[in-house]
């Protein structure tokens, strides 16, 4: 193990230039559209088709109608970055650059091989590749649309722009000339996918970014839901017992905050990005991190506490320890972190809440070590064994008492000869469950409990004792030992790692990648492994401890291009979370200053007696432009169906529409609209007529509060040859304070007399009379307001799939929670 | 329910966009008892009810004018804080909340009013029905919005059943009786007389003495411009079938 102190090469870390990728300037111009076709390496027919879309972009001008455009800087945007290459998949792979840069930094392998992105498989691959299985035995194509335009180009160039031409509107013909990411469907005829389509699914390909483009085919009497969902991998963030992933937190979860105490999330923000991510890594690579340049991370910049001593040839410039514990951290913009900075891991604060004796979580050390439970099948008993080796005599004899100790039982020992191996076996029940409830079941998952995760300190060093003397090595060194161990489990890693900082050890972790190695003449397949390493009495490289949390000084920072999503959060009090360990601050409004474009093209074809509905919920930061076109092609007996809702965002300019072809075609749209503060949902739906016996029916809901604005904005279209035409169009609006606006721009073009109408349209204010209603029986004004709101969109919510349904609900309330009313 | 605890009005006047409506109530209302506040149009006895329950609209005129739960102020109280100090208000007209069902909202309001208590939901859902088959009131109801369509009568029911099920200390009616045909009328007199026996403390504000063939009030008060003028037992809802009100 080569030791963490080499600073003083880190110099040579940044020399090489990041050639492997491409990023395009800011702004637009041919070249730029140009370069973005000839990166993806498409068809000259695509090329052409970007170029031809960017002169009808320059050439039209921006919507006067709708919301204030008038902000937007189309040259203050970065339109294409190539993200890096898919992960590599092993060493040799990386680029010379990379592998050279690591080099000269002095790298064990493995924390190479880790930093280079050559790093773990995650969990949810695996169910996309059975999902992908299930869809292509059926014959179905769900791809990402760059994937799509690669694999199947002929029907790609039938419909791709048919729908929506380039030239309908300012944005569609922006993302026409720019566009990248998005899906690609194609249903065969008569198949029915029943599981709702997920962009989520699709999780190894490009991400759907700022200018994703979308194509539904439906073929004859197909049928499928997709639903746009924004959940990309985030970054990791601790709950207090562990790391859970920050899309999958939601308001109102509990999560740990810079100073180790828990909070309360407030919300959970999404925002397209397109630009450099700054990749921190600190001592212990395993913990390195990535986040957009402003969002801010608790940090000490070295500078500020150097020794007098000038600066050594090679080294960087020493530290006084004495000043780095005095100087109070501050949050800076990632962007300004460098290499040598320090930046912070708090202890995290438990409740010490002691369940179990002193013995019992040391034979959980062990049994986290060397054990394993199961139930012997013929017996029926439930076993507790613990594999031992013949010569670690002390270890034996310290199990075999605490069995008897904790269960009353005397443990069987069974010798094996030829393995020169000790196995001490208990049959149990208590002990079995204990084991399964506290720590876990298999090598690979085993974690422990949150009950386990708060007992005192006191307790957590028997516990960390015993599991590194059963797993761990011990190497000393002069005075300092150095303790280290390997694990299958990555979450138990982690926790193992909060566990030490509790008790003032920094560990660092990496890996060693699994693969086949060959041991005498065998070949035997290894996991992935977790190492943990810290030293007793010594600290690794320059990292300090205060009394709440560690001082660790970065290694690496790297800047990544990136297009996708990014997500951010509200924190109850401190507005503080911890990414991987490590203190940030939420990303505050005033620091990143820039709007985002969100500008989206999604056309979908169904076919005769085909059916498509496309459900998107919106959240976007409200510092985004939410401005995309969507439209349906629906063909004799066809049905398409959108529900929309729109939650997020600064500006939404969204109209779905439905364009009824062929004779009995059926089109419905479900709009939801909620405008907070600062917030213009301008939104509704499309209904065009051309053929007879076509029906239609738009409802759109919207609220108000706080000073938010909200516009209906539809259109009823029907031919002079289209008969017997029905359609019904609701569109209510709710206001919940004098200073929210709503408006209604209905526009009819109804052309033949064989039609039959409705329209309604109703505006309500959440009447004190209401509230006090529903107050004189107990509940909040906040609780009643949040009740009257969902039940005003009831009707929608419950044409949502269940989990949306349940989180649709839970962000209005919330919204209602948060603004000020 | 079995400690005797009481609603006190003392002194109360109150106006509404500077106008003064009530002129100096005083009144004092214990468990089990049933206080009937009978007047003619216009004397103030739905300003009665929407004060006690903390409308935003209606001010307290005069500095002294206190309402108190034991020995509890609630002047200050929003109507939800009250709400948790056991007073409860049935609406003379209460208003529809779309998209919201009855069931559902019992339920939330009962998790609100009854926060530290364990709630088996199980139990509470049986009972809610089975209140609502004492009511005659179908089923049916519990999973419609709040007053969604309902008629005069529904809503009455529906008044009764949420009162029934959140069990108030003090319950206000705000002429539960107009409107009802015979055996609605019953139901509801059925379910007031309920409530009382649960030690419910109630204020009933009627016009007419039909609802009192089925119950027997403790006090009896004839209200008139704003004030109490008469106190005192059943004999006076005679003298107003008789006479009306122009003698008080």
């Amino acid at each position: 193990m080569q030791t963490f102190s080499g600073l003083d090469n880190y110099k040579y870390g940044f020399s090489k230039p990041e050639n492997y990728v491409f990023k395009s300037k800011k702004g637009l111009d041919e070249r730029v559209v140009a370069n973005i076709s000839w990166h993806k390496n498409e068809p000259d027919w695509m090329r052409q088709f970007r170029l031809k879309s960017y002169q009808i972009f320059l050439n039209k001008t921006l919507p006067i109608w709708g919301g204030d455009l008038s902000h937007i800087n189309f040259q203050d945007i970065f339109y294409y970055i190539k993200p890096t290459k898919d992960k590599a998949a092993s060493w040799e792979e990386l680029p010379p650059e990379i592998k050279d840069t690591y080099d000269r930094i002095g790298m064990p392998e493995a924390e190479k091989k880790f930093l280079a992105g050559v790093s773990a498989q995650y969990e949810s691959e695996v169910v996309y590749k059975s999902i992908q299985k299930t869809l292509s035995q059926k014959g179905v194509v769900f791809l990402d649309m760059d994937s799509g335009l690669r694999e199947y180009p002929e029907l790609v160039k039938k419909y791709f722009g048919t729908i929506i031409p380039p030239g309908d509107n300012k944005f569609s013909a922006l993302n026409s000339a720019v566009w990248s990411g998005g899906s690609f469907i194609y249903v065969p005829k008569g198949v029915r996918v029943e599981l709702p389509l997920q962009a989520y699914f699709r999780i190894n390909a490009a991400n759907m970014g700022q200018f994703e483009r979308t194509l539904i085919i439906a073929d004859e009497g197909s049928y499928v839901h997709y639903v746009e969902g924004c959940f990309p991998a985030g970054e990791q963030i601790s709950t207090g017992d562990q790391w859970v992933n920050i899309e999958s937190i939601k308001p109102k979860d509990l999560v740990a905050d810079d100073q180790g105490k828990l909070r309360r999330v407030k919300s959970v923000m999404t925002r397209p990005y397109t630009g450099d991510l700054i990749e921190v890594t600190p001592i212990s690579a395993y913990n390195k991190f990535s986040l957009t340049p402003e969002h801010p991370v608790l940090a000490i910049k070295r500078r500020e506490v150097l020794v007098k001593r000038k600066q050594r040839k090679n080294w960087q410039r020493e530290v006084n320890s004495k000043i780095l514990l005095n100087v109070k951290p501050k949050y800076l913009p990632a962007r300004e972190l460098e290499v040598g900075d320090f930046i912070i891991y708090p202890k995290i604060k438990t409740t010490a809440n002691d369940l179990w004796s002193r013995e019992t979580m040391r034979l959980l050390g062990y049994y986290l070590a060397e054990g394993s439970a199961y139930i012997h099948k013929q017996l029926k008993m439930h076993i507790v064994s613990f594999s031992l080796g013949e010569n670690e005599t002390e270890i034996i004899d310290e199990v075999t008492q605490l069995i008897t100790k904790t269960t009353g039982k005397k443990p069987m020992k069974i010798w094996d000869k030829k393995k020169h191996g000790m196995e001490i076996r208990v049959y149990s029940k208590e002990l079995y469950e204990l084991c399964l409830k506290t720590c876990g079941k298999g090598a690979a998952t085993k974690k422990l409990s949150k009950e386990i995760m708060e007992v005192s300190d006191d307790h957590v060093e028997q516990l960390l004792q015993t599991y590194f003397l059963g797993d761990g090595n011990i190497c000393k060194k002069g005075s300092s030992v150095m303790c280290r161990a390997a694990t299958v489990s990555e979450q138990l890693a982690r926790q193992l790692q909060e566990l030490l900082a509790r008790l003032g050890m920094y560990a660092s972790i990496f890996i060693r990648k699994g693969g086949k190695d060959v041991i005498a003449g065998r070949v035997i397949t290894r996991k992935d492994q977790f190492i943990i390493v810290y030293t007793k009495n010594k600290r690794i490289g320059e990292v300090r401890e205060s009394h709440d949390y560690f001082i660790v000084p970065v290694k690496l920072i790297r800047k990544i291009p990136y297009t996708g999503f990014v997500f951010n959060m509200e924190v109850a009090d401190t507005n503080s979370y911890l990414v991987r360990g490590f203190a940030v601050h939420n990303c505050t409004a005033p620091i990143y200053t820039t709007d985002s474009l969100h500008s989206a093209v999604v056309e979908i074809i169904v076919k005769k007696g085909a059916r498509v509905r496309y459900t998107t919920i919106q959240n976007w930061s409200t510092n985004v432009y939410n401005l995309v076109t969507k439209r349906m092609r629906v063909e004799e007996e066809g049905i398409g169906e959108w529900v929309d809702g729109n939650l997020g965002s600064k500006l939404t300019m969204k109209y779905p529409s439905v364009y009824l072809v062929g004779r009995k075609a059926r089109g419905e749209v479900l709009s939801i609209a909620y405008a907070g503060p600062g917030q213009h949902q301008d939104a509704g739906g499309k209904a065009i007529h051309l053929a007879s016996e076509t029906t239609s029916r738009i409802t759109s809901k919207s609220i108000s509060k706080g000073g938010g604005r909200t516009s209906y904005r539809g259109l009823l279209h029907v031919i002079p040859s289209a008969k017997n035409v029905k359609s019904k169009v609701v569109c209510d609006a709710l206001l919940l304070d004098e200073t929210s606006r709503s408006d209604t721009y209905p526009t009819m073009k109804i052309h033949s007399q064989d039609v039959q109408i409705e329209h309604e349209a109703t505006v309500s204010k959440i009447g004190e009379e209401q509230l006090f209603y529903l107050q004189s029986r107990g509940l909040t004004k906040e609780l009643a307001e949040a009740m009257i709101v969902n039940g005003f969109i009831e009707p929608i919510v419950k044409e949502l799939p269940l989990e949306y349904a349940v989180e649709m609900n839970r962000l209005i309330e919330l919204q209602m929670e948060g603004s000020v009313g | 329910m079995d400690k005797t605890i009481s609603l006190t009005i003392k002194n109360l006047y109150v106006s509404i966009e500077d106008k003064t409506i009530l002129h100096g109530i005083d009144l004092i209302i214990k468990s089990r008892e049933l206080h009937v506040v009978m007047g003619p149009n216009g004397s103030g006895k739905s300003t009665l009810t929407y004060a006690l329950m903390g409308h935003p609209n209606y001010k307290f005129k005069d500095q002294s004018s206190k309402i108190k739960v034991n020995n509890t102020l609630i002047n200050t109280l929003a109507p939800h804080e009250r709400a948790k100090l056991g007073l409860m208000l049935a609406f003379q007209n209460p208003l529809a909340v779309p998209g919201v069902t009855l069931g559902s909202f019992l339920r939330t309001a009962y998790r609100e009013l009854y926060k530290n208590e364990k709630i088996d939901l199980i139990s509470l859902h049986r009972q809610i029905q089975q209140t609502a088959k004492d009511l005659r009131l179908d089923e049916a109801f519990l999973k419609r919005a709040i007053n969604d369509g309902f008629s005069g009568g529904e809503k009455k029911k529906a008044e009764m059943l949420q009162l029934i099920t959140l069990k108030p200390k003090f319950a206000i009616f705000d002429e539960i009786d107009t409107g009802l045909d015979v055996d609605a009328l019953k139901s509801v007199a059925n379910g007031i007389e309920l409530l009382q026996k649960q030690g419910t403390g109630i204020l009933l504000i009627t016009h007419y003495q039909r609802i009192l063939n089925y119950l027997k009030p403790t006090h009896v008060h004839i209200m008139k411009s704003g004030k109490l003028v008469k106190s005192g037992g059943a004999e006076l809802v005679k003298i107003v079938e008789a006479k009306g009100y122009a003698d008080f």
